[in-house]
């Protein structure tokens, strides 16, 4: 702690004397090294795995880590939105997992409700409703953070369970489809989920595809649309965004209801690659997005970085993951390394936002 | 007691003809100082905060550090008492070079610092407060409150001040949270205090109390800096003067050779015209009135009204409700009553949206509470603008960044970079930030909440020439400053606010700095 200040101290003063054109050069890489950072980690350890392991730059491997990443990736796009207002939605996970439960329940089982015989739905309704219920699921957070000005660490965890309480509740604690409706009913998770989890199109996973899409409609929405400014403004200084006219309250709910709306998307994906939902899927999810957000350079007390630098950062998880499993690193072990990961890149983080102010 | 200064002048003189040696037993003049600071030096980002300052203070004396707002001399006691560390220069106390000055060790050294901005913490009890961090254990190892309480007491009594010690300090008038403040740092029986604008919040007698004690103290041979920006304290304290200016030390004196016209020299460094470029316009038609503004606990039926083309001064000292006023007036408080006007048609304003609305902009009192640190100049200028957008609308930035170039170059935002975070502009230039916002925004009523704090002389003239090319495009302005000399120069019309009231209003002419200060207190 008290090295890594006198460090900075050091580049201050030795600012002072440089010539002021050097000075912004400097200042120009320190810039480009915080902006790429993540993506020299990226290749970094991707290069090291290669030359460790023979199987990583395998194309089956690399369209495994794709696969993987993706639902991270998707998830850590609403996660990013909502860690730049200055929250953390720590219940994306379970969303993922109720909003795919509810709908694959919805997808292969008959239902009668007041004599009408509901169900199996098809694959767009049974997509319509997922997304729906993402989506209420994000509303609520977002109401009983604003509304119920407590803080979205708090709020989110009590939802976390909430949430797999009713997907329990849902799925009767099984899995869906599970064996009776799988052989009752000839009740299979729709082809097109499948393929949204599993697919391939031209040799690259329908799921990464999918990634990459919401992640270039999250940098649009936030670098073109007022909400964007209102996510950043929020997050960067709270009374000041309030001063200028922002409502911190719609602010929030926006990104909270669209964390859940984009959870929606990320466990029907992750539903399909298994071919199969459960209530307590994508459980280690809703830290993994946290981390990939912060991996990627988003400040976690809001106000800067983005949603690109999410999608780096959950790849670095998936490539970590993979290249662990590949060395014959033990699971419980992979645990430790991922954590150690996770924090030693938020200790940079900080000591690089440090020297950014000091030395300016 | 400020009307008098001749008689406590006299009275000063006399009380220090009455100890004619110090503590040390030494006559003043071949004395060590107890305190040097040498060539002391720390620039923020943007600011040159303290430009090779040289500092003196002996056992025994009050030294007044005198100077504006942003003159250095807050960051200059705040290295002293090891909050802030500087970037080079010495600090020698009692002969000695001291090192990495921390809060914790400057306390050892018996250094005691009074901020301005009160460090209390409001839900721990008084004694709580003035024993925080060094609480009276008992042998076991436990709190023995009952000897905290009897030695609160006791240290307030000093103060001339009967508060329960057992009171949560949130309970407290701010005046007597000021003196809590004072007495915990006196509990620790510090040689050398530092007292930083300690009577901002006082009332007179109050004040006289102070004085006192700072006598009794100086008896003792402690050595006390008095920061103010008040001239009339300065016979009634002092001994010596040092007036700052920019971050540099313009001068020391002889108490008894600064008369007021010297000391405004030095701290002001230009003739007051130039410093107040006032143009005075006829008021046009009325713009903006408020009616009954009540706001629970802290103003009592406020009716104000406003004219185009008008600068309208509201004065008082700290603690009598002008932050309150502004956040009430803009939506960012709730009011308990009180009915807005603009343009003559009556609007409901809840929240800053319906305040921007109407037309109406805010400099707030702290610049750091408007601009957003990490975004770049241009959005911060279309914040209030993009505010009023719906969330799905889009935000053309071309044209955003066309707007901020415009006004980079009218307002002379230096340096004109558009793709740099504001946080790394100077004072004066992030307050032309703010104000290009509520330009951008068309506002037409602009309140400027002491909006002057915390920039250069140079930056502060060019804030006032820019109120009156607003006032010439008959923009209205509420101008709330406690800065006596700034309203009287810029006002047209002065309202004077005591304890949530307005008590008196004057016209440009009449208003003078007594007649001010004695509406105010």
């Amino acid at each position: 702690m008290s090295r890594r200040s006198g460090a900075g101290n050091e580049t201050a003063q030795g600012k002072e004397v440089a010539p002021a054109a050097s000075g912004r050069i400097q200042r120009a890489g320190r810039e480009v090294i915080a902006r790429l950072g993540p993506i020299f980690a990226l290749v970094l350890l991707g290069a090291f795995l290669s030359i460790a392991t023979p199987h990583f730059l395998k194309v089956d491997n690399m369209a495994n880590i794709t696969r993987q990443s993706a639902i991270t990736a998707i998830l850590a796009v609403g996660q990013t939105m909502v860690i730049l207002t200055g929250g953390i939605d720590l219940s994306v996970g379970a969303v993922a997992a109720i909003s795919a439960s509810s709908s694959a329940v919805l997808m292969t089982q008959r239902f009668a409700i007041l004599g009408v015989v509901i169900g199996p739905l098809n694959f767009e309704l049974g997509l319509l409703v997922a997304l729906a219920v993402g989506a209420l699921c994000g509303l609520a957070n977002g109401l009983i953070i604003a509304r119920g000005r407590i803080p979205d660490f708090i709020a989110t965890l009590g939802t976390l369970t909430i949430f797999q309480g009713i997907a329990l509740i849902i799925t009767g604690g099984l899995p869906v489809p599970s064996h009776i409706t799988a052989t009752e009913l000839k009740g299979y998770l729709p082809p097109q989920m499948i393929w949204m989890g599993a697919g391939e199109v031209l040799g690259i996973p329908v799921a990464g595809i999918i990634a990459v899409v919401i992640v270039v409609l999250g940098w649009l929405l936030l670098r073109y649309l007022a909400l964007g400014r209102a996510v950043f403004a929020v997050g960067g200084n709270r009374e000041a965004a309030r001063v200028s006219g922002i409502s911190i309250d719609r602010t929030k709910i926006a990104v909270y209801f669209l964390s859940g709306l984009i959870a929606a998307v990320a466990g029907f994906v992750l539903a399909g690659r298994m071919n199969s939902s459960n209530a307590l899927m994508a459980g280690e999810e809703n830290l993994r997005s946290i981390a990939a957000v912060v991996i990627g350079g988003t400040n976690l007390f809001g106000g800067e970085g983005g949603v690109f630098g999410s999608l780096i950062g959950a790849f670095i998880m998936g490539e970590l993951g993979n290249g662990l499993n590949l060395l014959n690193v033990s699971a419980f072990w992979q645990r430790i390394v991922q954590g150690l990961v996770i924090i030693l890149v938020v200790v940079f983080d900080q000591w690089r936002r440090r020297r950014l102010t000091t030395a300016a | 007691m400020p009307r008098e200064p001749s008689s406590a002048w006299t009275a000063a003189i006399r009380l220090s003809e009455g100890i004619p040696v110090s503590a040390e037993g030494l006559p003043l003049e071949s004395r060590e100082p107890i305190l040097r600071m040498e060539q002391i030096d720390k620039s923020f980002p943007g600011v040159h905060a303290l430009d090779h300052v040289d500092f003196e203070l002996f056992a025994g004396e009050v030294h007044v550090l005198l100077g504006e707002n942003g003159a250095g001399k807050s960051t200059l006691m705040k290295v002293l008492s090891g909050s802030i560390q500087s970037d080079s220069g010495r600090i020698i106390i009692r002969g000695k070079t001291v090192h990495n000055l921390s809060p914790e060790y400057a306390r050892e050294l018996g250094i005691g610092m009074v901020y301005q901005e009160l460090s209390l913490v409001p839900a721990l009890s008084v004694a709580e407060n003035i024993f925080l961090g060094k609480p009276h254990k008992s042998s076991l190892g436990t709190i023995d409150w009952r000897a905290m309480y009897r030695k609160a007491e006791r240290s307030l009594a000093d103060l001339g001040l009967s508060i329960d010690p057992k009171t949560e300090v949130r309970r407290l008038h701010v005046a007597e949270q000021q003196l809590t403040e004072i007495a915990r740092v006196l509990t620790a029986q510090p040689k050398i205090v530092l007292l930083d604008e300690p009577t901002s919040a006082l009332s007179d007698a109050e004040r006289e109390r102070l004085f006192a004690l700072i006598r009794l103290l100086r008896e003792r041979g402690v050595g006390i800096v008095y920061i103010s920006h008040r001239l009339a304290e300065v016979p009634l304290v002092g001994q010596r003067v040092t007036v700052m200016r920019d971050g540099r030390v313009i001068g020391s004196l002889d108490v008894k050779d600064a008369d007021e016209p010297t000391l405004v020299n030095m701290m002001v460094g230009r003739l007051l015209t130039e410093q107040f470029p006032k143009e005075v316009r006829a008021p046009g038609r009325r713009v903006f009135r408020v009616e009954g503004l009540s706001v629970k606990g802290s103003l009592h039926g406020l009716s104000l009204e406003l004219r185009e083309g008008e600068v309208l001064g509201i004065f008082g000292l700290m603690g009598a409700g002008q932050p309150e006023l502004t956040r009430a007036i803009f939506g960012l408080d709730r009011r308990s009553s009180g009915r807005i006007w603009v343009d003559e048609k009556e609007v409901l304003i809840h929240t800053p949206t319906d305040a921007i609305r109407h037309g109406i902009g805010l400099l707030t009192r702290d610049r750091r509470m408007s601009l957003v640190p990490a975004l770049p100049i241009p959005p911060n200028v279309t914040l209030a603008n993009v505010s009023q957008l719906s969330m799905h609308r889009r935000v053309k930035l071309r044209s955003e960044a066309r707007i901020a170039s415009e006004y980079v170059r009218s307002l002379r935002i230096l340096p004109p970079s558009l793709n740099r975070a504001v946080m790394f502009l100077s004072g004066g230039n992030q307050q032309k930030v703010v104000l290009a916002r509520w330009l951008c925004s068309r506002a037409k009523i602009l309140i400027f909440d002491e909006s002057t704090r915390g920039i250069d002389v140079g930056a502060k003239a060019e804030v006032f020439a820019l109120m009156n090319q607003l006032t010439g495009n008959k923009a209205a302005i509420v101008m709330i400053s406690s800065e006596m000399t700034e309203i009287l120069a810029m006002a047209d019309r002065i309202l004077v606010m005591r304890g949530g009231r307005f008590t008196a209003e004057f016209a440009a002419g009449e208003a003078t700095q007594e007649k001010l200060l004695r509406a105010a207190s």
